[in-house]
């Protein structure tokens, strides 16, 4: 399990992003890639915002207090699989 | 008429005052065919020019910088695909004059990215990069034979997410080549750029472009190349290159290379009969941006190849490849 | 190269080389009221060359190439020169241009706002153009629209008309003779014969126009008109773009913009003439 891995941003100004009226459009400069995304995704990225390295779990507690996420047992995992998938995709960065 | 319109532009980008509307046409069709565009656009740089070609020229800087940009992002990625490995992952060509801020970077055109890793490590490289999302260009058998069996990299790969190719290398000339250069050694005294990326040291980076351009390739396109040369000999010792070059075996061609980028990028030097010869290749293009000399450049195609392998498997390979259709361009 | 000619299409200058005289005297006729590149130095070179030895002479056979190129393109016929002609100015449009945001889209211009409408070979956005433009429209093209990084308007790109099979004879119907080029029969697309677009498109070419709504025609269904969201419409246009990747975070911010701001519509038509009548429906409503 990777529930200590730290997350951070790639850099802070890594991204331009648009919200259109049914997803967000993330603009990636220094990849030069365009990633088409839905909530919860943007909400995490806002959050790794700050520039500090965060857990999932610390993430997670974070959505928890503005959005209604439903059983932490089963958010968790969720947030995870998005921070190793933007991870991947070189939005997100292992602290 | 020859690239020689082109070499002229890049040694004295002031002479591009005295161009006419075909002098301008020609100039510009034979630097986007030699992948010199955006070089010639930094080297005029600011200098009046009519507004279409300004207009031209700008596209062609901001196309530059955005290579530039990408090829730094294959590298931080294949960086990041092989962190866990534990090895040095050395840039070669366009993206390390890039990543390392070098003249020759300076609106190079620059396509696949090329990493030199030790041969020893080739397998778990391969792996790696595969987990990391790469995968083969090509499922032709004999291509792939080929490739393991007599080149110095993988066959090449591509990111399936973002469409962009690697060259896996383990030294810098095929195995087949009558000279074997010392990539351990390379590799052994290469200089780090970030953290996780390296490339060669000055004179390596020399031998390697020499190389790339006279023992390897058929020449096509080899003004870039010869120009990339040209600015890594910038503030080089000779008696240091000469020897790195002697212990590569690539002592003749590196030579060569400095005499070439020498006349026709710089003041000037005595030519040898193949350096004319080499010279004619390498400035066979028209002002619509046409390769000439036809003959010339099949020429080179037959020589490049028996450069690189004994007669009897150059004409095995002939034979494969023209059974499928492939002819030099 | 021993043929040539430059022109210029919308912001686009072109030189034109051939190994033939005949496709360049056929573009010479067509783009006769074309004017040519202002200083004469023009932004992309086309070449028409004899696709292999002896080609010129032998069974004459057009490889379509210039500043960009595809290694892989196939030979034409020198019957079909003009069509390749066209095809090696739009492959350098497709691969070279920078200075717009380049659609897969025709468009249409009334009252100074336009119409942009993209879709698939064969969805009718062509036809659809050609004849909302001999309908009281300005022509904008058949082909590209170039979308201004800056201002978010829509400029020409009138080149010629390239019709198509059935589209041959509903234009024929409608246009002079005199504007028809000759018929290419048997292409790699089937019949083409191309249709030099009205005065004021060739006129008013460097003039552009705010886009005022977007259609997604598909000629061949009954009558439907669908809503399309802000998602769906930006992944079609990007899909729609060949240069979109290209022009980096400006090409996103244009294409976020024309997204945001201009209302776009799925219609589907079983007739030119129904798909007309929608579309005069939608202006109204919309534009």
């Amino acid at each position: 399990m990777t529930v200590h891995r730290r997350y951070c941003q790639d850099s802070p100004d890594a991204i331009a992003s648009c919200a259109l009226d049914d997803m967000v459009l993330l603009y990636h400069r220094s990849s030069g890639q365009t990633h088409m995304v839905i909530s919860p995704v943007p909400e995490i990225l806002a959050t790794l915002d700050d520039g500090a390295a965060w857990t999932a779990g610390e993430v997670l507690g974070q959505l928890a207090r503005l959005y209604d996420l439903g059983a932490a047992e089963e958010a968790l995992p969720q947030v995870e699989a998005h921070l190793v998938e933007l991870t991947a995709l070189g939005l997100v960065r292992i602290a | 008429m020859t690239a020689l319109l082109l070499v002229r532009a890049l040694r004295d980008p002031d002479c591009v005052a005295a161009l006419d509307a075909r002098g301008w046409n020609s100039l510009i069709a034979m630097a986007r065919a030699e992948r010199l565009i955006g070089t010639l656009a930094l080297r005029i740089g600011e200098r009046p020019v009519p507004g279409a070609v300004r207009a031209i020229l700008t596209d062609a800087r901001a196309d530059a910088e955005r290579e530039a940009r990408q090829a730094l992002w294959e590298a931080d990625r294949a960086a990041e695909a092989l962190a866990g490995l534990g090895l040095p992952v050395v840039l070669l060509k366009g993206t390390a004059y890039a990543a390392a801020g070098l003249s020759a970077g300076q609106g190079r055109f620059i396509g696949d990215l090329d990493i030199l890793v030790p041969r020893a490590a080739l397998t778990e490289v391969e792996h790696a990069l595969i987990r990391a999302g790469w995968e083969w260009v090509k499922d032709d058998p004999y291509d792939d034979a080929y490739y393991r069996q007599w080149m110095h990299e993988l066959p090449p790969m591509i990111h399936a997410g973002r469409d962009r190719m690697i060259d896996v290398h383990h030294t810098v000339l095929p195995l087949t080549a009558r000279q074997t250069p010392d990539a351990a050694a390379m590799i052994a005294d290469a200089l780090p750029i970030t953290n996780e990326l390296y490339m060669l040291c000055p004179e390596d980076r020399v031998c390697h472009a020499a190389a790339h351009l006279l023992a390897d390739g058929d020449l096509a396109g080899g003004l870039r190349n010869l120009w990339d040369i040209y600015c890594l000999l910038d503030g080089i010792d000779p008696a240091a290159l000469s020897v790195r070059a002697e212990r590569h075996g690539l002592g003749r061609h590196v030579r060569q290379a400095q005499r070439l980028a020498a006349a026709l990028y710089g003041e000037g030097a005595r030519l040898t009969l193949w350096d004319r010869i080499v010279a004619a290749r390498l400035l066979a293009r028209d002002g619509w941006g046409r390769e000439r000399r036809k003959l010339l450049g099949f020429a080179f195609y037959v020589r490049s190849h028996w450069l690189r392998m004994p007669p009897a498997m150059l004409a095995r390979h002939l034979m494969t490849k023209w059974r499928k259709g492939h002819r030099p361009v | 190269m021993n043929h040539g000619l430059s022109l210029k299409i919308g912001p686009a200058t072109f030189r034109i080389g051939s190994a033939w005289r005949q496709p360049v005297e056929a573009l010479a006729r067509l783009y006769a009221d074309y004017p040519a590149p202002a200083d004469g130095i023009a932004d992309f070179t086309v070449r028409l060359e004899p696709a292999g030895p002896f080609r010129r002479w032998l069974r004459p056979s057009i490889f379509i190439t210039g500043d960009h190129g595809l290694a892989d393109a196939a030979p034409m016929s020198l019957a079909h020169g003009l069509l390749a002609a066209e095809m090696g100015m739009n492959l350098q449009m497709a691969l070279g241009w920078r200075r717009h945001l380049l659609l897969h889209a025709s468009s249409v211009e009334k009252g100074g706002r336009a119409l942009v409408m993209t879709g698939e070979s064969g969805s009718g956005k062509s036809t659809l153009a050609a004849q909302l433009g001999e309908r009281g429209w300005r022509l904008m093209g058949d082909e590209f629209a170039l979308l201004d990084l800056e201002t978010g308007a829509i400029f020409p790109f009138p080149r010629l008309v390239s019709l198509k099979n059935r589209a041959i004879d509903v234009l024929a119907a409608e246009a002079p003779a005199g504007r028809m080029g000759p018929l290419l029969a048997g292409t790699a697309k089937g019949d083409i014969r191309h249709l030099l677009p009205r005065s004021d498109a060739v006129e008013r070419m460097n003039e552009g126009a705010l886009p005022a709504l977007l259609l997604f025609p598909r000629f061949g269904h009954e009558s439907d008109v669908r809503p399309v969201g802000q998602g769906e419409m930006f992944m079609r246009l990007t899909q729609a773009s060949t240069n979109y990747v290209a022009l980096g975070e400006p090409g996103f911010a244009a294409l976020t913009r024309f997204v945001k701001t201009v209302p776009a519509r799925a219609i589907d038509f079983p007739s030119g003439e129904e798909a007309i009548a929608l579309v005069d429906r939608l202006w109204a409503e919309w534009a």
